[in-house]
């Protein structure tokens, strides 16, 4: 797209881009960090990704004074409108990954106290599952490709199910040992965080095909259903 | 176009409605089918169509010199006052062609009112500018009748309270504000179907803007409202159908809400993003 006859105006714009890019890193290191450290049981390491949470935080306060400055200040129109309202949404959905992965990070010391379970390994497959969808919403998001971002969209059908079986799979530890309950009911919630980060990556696969195309994704997305499945 | 044009409007009214919102398929109350205008050799607009609802409000953006005002003009004959100007192409006005033989410009531009971005009262009393379309086409059968037409023009214009105890004062004695809702009045006295406004607050201080656009907002309930804006805001406030013009052409016409948030063509996306270079 060209330049705007206000110049200041495209570098606000920029701008704004260069911060969700920044959000949208510190959310991809945070998420891959936490989950490495739940699959190698890594307490420093988890405590890296609790300490980062607050400047994901930081920037999506910096990105919403912007947006209202932004919107107060040069009237955006258009594709531009779309732009910035499109980023004020994607911040906020960045910045509730960046707390979903200090969650699965706190927890780390919590599943830390029993032994090696297989769980364990499948809440990694599925993190990195999750890991490789937010990797690849913020790429379409950079490229603004709504064909990445529709993959994205769909393919969280695969979280849900890995959310699903694995949800089976660990009530069945509970049943075999009781005395991993209190770890396995930790896992679980390690488990639907990540669900719900699969989740906003596909609202931002949304907001990315609203931001190119002004138009909405349809609403309902094909979902499994974790609690009406059993 | 051959005379047998009228059969499109008919057959607008003929669609039945949709039953959503009202704003969807209104009846074309000014139908523009294909205006070119020629200033001596010079093409000012191309091959222009344009339906203009009624009760309703149609803004016209684009850059300087686009032709949206010459489009404008083109609604009620102003450009047979410029010498060398050539018209092609039909204006309807409920079916009507406003060029036919037998319309007569005067009475047109009753029907057609218009107001320009300078206010532009007659060096005459409050009461004489309201008053003075009414006198002129003989609409007033009483004193007591003109009076009333004055006072309810007045009131539609949202300017009554404030002159009700200095109709005798010379308009040109207002603020501009107030100056420009008294041509809005002059211009609703003769009782027409469609207002034309080029560029109406330009003039104005933000308040004054602001009474205008509130005024337009109440008018158009009773009538068609073409109004020529350089303000992307303005148009967004107070227009339900907006229409892109760029060198003379119409590129893209559509609902307000659409041409702001999601137009379809390049040109115009551009321009009200302020890309034009």
């Amino acid at each position: 797209m060209t330049e705007h006859t206000v110049r200041s105006f495209s570098q606000d714009l920029e701008e704004l881009s260069g911060d969700l890019a920044r959000m949208g890193g510190l959310a991809e290191d945070m998420l891959s960090d936490a989950i490495q450290a739940i699959a190698a049981r890594d307490l420093v390491l988890a405590e890296t990704v609790v300490s980062r949470d607050p400047q994901i935080d930081a920037l999506q306060v910096e990105v919403e004074k912007k947006i209202l400055r932004l919107l107060a200040l040069r009237q955006p129109l258009a594709r531009d409108l779309r732009q910035v309202i499109s980023a004020l949404k994607i911040a906020t959905e960045l910045e509730r990954v960046g707390d979903l992965a200090k969650s699965i990070a706190k927890r780390v010391k919590l599943v830390d106290k029993i032994g090696a379970i297989s769980a364990l390994k499948g809440v990694a497959r599925m993190g990195r599952l999750v890991t490789a969808q937010l990797k690849r919403v913020l790429d379409a998001y950079t490229a603004l490709e709504t064909d990445a971002a529709s993959k994205v969209w769909a393919r969280d059908e695969e979280v849900d199910e890995h959310y699903q079986s694995l949800f089976r799979e660990v009530v069945t530890y509970m049943i075999e040992d009781p005395r991993t309950i209190s770890a396995c009911a930790h896992l679980l919630f390690v488990a639907k965080n990540l669900e719900r980060i699969g989740d906003h990556c596909t609202n931002i696969a949304e907001e990315i095909h609203f931001l190119v195309t002004g138009e909405q994704l349809p609403t309902e997305r094909p979902k499994v259903d974790a609690l009406n499945s059993n | 176009m051959s005379r047998m044009e009228p059969i499109m409007p008919q057959l607008r009214v003929a669609t039945p409605p949709q039953g959503a919102t009202r704003t969807q398929a209104p009846a074309a109350k000014v139908s523009a089918r294909a205006i070119s205008v020629f200033y001596g050799d010079k093409q000012a607009l191309f091959d222009v169509s344009l339906d203009m609802p009624e009760k309703s409000v149609t803004a016209l953006i684009g850059p300087s010199g686009c032709g949206k005002s010459t489009f404008l003009r083109s609604i009620n004959r102003m450009n047979d006052t410029i010498p060398n100007c050539r018209v092609t192409g039909e204006v309807l006005i409920d079916g009507q062609d406003v060029n036919a033989r037998d319309v007569d410009p005067v009475l047109l531009r009753a029907q057609v009112g218009m107001v320009f971005q300078k206010p532009n009262p007659f060096p005459k009393s409050v009461f004489d500018n309201v008053a003075y379309g009414v006198r002129l086409h003989g609409l007033a059968g009483s004193r007591a009748n003109l009076q009333q037409i004055v006072e309810s023009s007045l009131q539609k214009a949202g300017l009554w309270d404030e002159v009700k105890d200095r109709l005798n004062a010379p308009g040109m004695s207002l603020s501009g504000g107030q100056q420009q809702r008294l041509v809005i009045a002059r211009a609703i006295a003769v009782n027409p179907d469609i207002i034309l406004m080029d560029e109406p607050c330009s003039a104005l201080d933000p308040i004054a803007t602001a009474k205008v656009e509130e005024l337009i907002d109440e008018l158009k309930a009773n009538y068609c409202i073409v109004i020529v804006t350089h303000s992307m805001a303005q148009a967004a406030r107070v227009s339900q159908q907006t229409a892109f013009f760029h060198l003379g052409k119409l590129v893209e016409t559509g609902p307000t809400e659409t041409i702001f948030t999601n137009p379809r063509e390049s040109r115009t996306q551009d321009y009200i993003t302020g890309r034009f270079g």
